[in-house]
């Protein structure tokens, strides 16, 4: 069996995304910003826990101040989100989730509710937007 | 890093007086800490220091430094400020002569001036002057509008000083450093002080600098910027031309600009208050200036400016957000 894998029935492997009971993911990853020519000046970092059998579950997004090799604990303020999970779709080694910030309090003007979250196993690695921009993350 | 010592900006600007709009004889010295005012109050431990080189050899010649008391029973804390000059300049100890003693820290939203002789000083907490799109910058370049620091805090130490207390030759160099007891350090060593963070023109080692190159900028002195190797296996300046490299520039003009950047200090005529990169006033907008250099014209600007709550006179930091704003409406 290929490490990282989603099985029917939500078994994973991957030494990356824990699987905390039988239906229950638990997933870390973080990526550097700004991505691209620019050294990184912050950790954008998403994590959550998954119930694969209800596609329900909760996620946070938190911006700390330094690079992910460096990371602080300092979230930047006005860049944190609480989602809730309300969609899971499970194709081989990637999870497809989709949420929404409940409070929308802590959206900026303008930012949409709705949250798109990517976990590739297989590579290890996930994905999300950061105020627009796909940002990719490195799953721990 | 520890906030209290984690410095944020450094400025250098002529300290105009009203009536006398075309001489300057007199400059302010601003060195911010605490970003976000994560902490609440300046490190007792610590030595804040505002290097002067006068003779362009990337050493100091004369430094100001500022030490704080513990903050005391009564939620006070007191500054002690020394000018070092010759091998006192760069002893990472508090030698020098006192210029001013015992100053309150302003932890209010009124502002509390020590004044000796020549020198002004003032120490507390502070609207922080920084303008920048952080939000844009985080999300490549896709600049929102939105001032991220409009609303901040900072921790300032502003010291104004007549210039004949900067040396007699005009162009001088500026830059910041704060020194803590190597025993604080997350792997103690002795007693001796030991520089952690130190800062010139803004946002340098934000710019060009990873991972641990950062922490090793922020150690060394201005003197090694040019030399010191990497963990590249290059040195910075050949690190700083790769990243402008990078933006299209050729190995020469690269070369240049980087020898420009790097050492890391504020060049400043005292003669002059054009504004950076002839030292840095609280208005100069550092961030386009540095987009558009960098990246050789590709982002010209981040979209905001100056901010509003500057003071027209010493200590000329802003009124803190949100402590004692109800008071003065009232």
């Amino acid at each position: 069996m290929a490490a990282g894998v989603f099985l029917p029935g939500g078994v994973l492997t991957s030494g990356r995304v824990l699987q905390t009971s039988k239906n229950k993911l638990k997933f870390r990853a973080v990526g550097g910003l700004p991505q691209g020519a620019f050294p990184s000046y912050a950790s954008y970092v998403v994590e959550g826990t998954i119930d694969l059998k209800t596609h329900s579950g909760v996620a946070t997004k938190n911006v700390f101040a330094g690079p992910p090799e460096a990371m602080s604990t300092i979230a930047l303020p006005g860049l944190s989100r609480t989602i809730r999970i309300t969609e899971v779709e499970d194709s081989g080694s990637v999870l497809r989730v989709k949420g929404v910030v409940d409070d929308r309090s802590q959206l900026r003007q303008g930012e949409s509710p709705l949250v798109d979250i990517t976990i590739d196993s297989g590579r290890d690695m996930a994905s999300s937007s950061f105020l627009n921009s796909e940002v990719s993350l490195k799953l721990e | 890093m520890d906030a209290r010592v984690d410095i944020t900006d450094v400025y250098a600007f002529a300290a105009q007086e009203e009536d006398d709009e075309e001489e300057f004889s007199r400059t302010a010295l601003v060195l911010n800490v605490n970003p976000l005012t994560l902490a609440s109050a300046f490190d007792p431990d610590a030595i804040y220091e505002v290097l002067v080189d006068t003779d362009a050899d990337a050493t100091p010649d004369i430094t100001f430094k500022t030490r704080f008391s513990t903050v005391g029973s009564n939620g006070r804390q007191r500054a002690t400020v020394v000018r070092a000059v010759g091998a006192d300049a760069n002893s990472r100890d508090f030698s020098g002569k006192v210029i001013i003693k015992n100053a309150p820290v302003s932890f209010g939203r009124e502002e509390r001036i020590a004044e000796r002789k020549d020198f002004k000083f003032f120490a507390g907490v502070r609207s922080d002057p920084f303008f920048f799109d952080l939000l844009g910058f985080l999300a490549g370049f896709k600049f929102t509008g939105s001032d991220f620091f409009a609303d901040k805090n900072v921790f300032g130490t502003v010291l104004e000083v007549p210039n004949s207390a900067l040396g007699t030759n005009p162009d001088i160099g500026v830059w910041s450093r704060v020194l803590i007891p190597a025993k604080d350090l997350e792997t103690p060593g002795n007693g001796e002080l030991v520089q952690i963070d130190r800062m010139g023109r803004p946002a340098i080692n934000t710019v060009f600098n990873h991972g641990a190159d950062k922490v090793t900028f922020n150690t060394i002195e201005p003197s090694g910027d040019r030399t010191t190797v990497t963990t590249t296996g290059k040195t910075f300046l050949a690190n700083f031309e790769d990243v402008l490299g990078s933006f299209g520039y050729d190995a020469g003009s690269a070369e240049n600009i980087a020898k420009i950047l790097l050492p890391d200090i504020l060049t400043f005529n005292f003669n002059s208050n054009a504004g950076f990169l002839n030292g840095r006033k609280l208005t100069d907008d550092v961030i386009d200036i540095e987009l558009n250099l960098v990246t050789k014209g590709a982002v010209t600007t981040d979209g905001v400016g100056p901010h509003t709550d500057l003071l027209d006179e010493f200590p000329y930091l802003g009124r803190p957000h949100g402590i004692g704003e109800k008071d003065e409406q009232d």
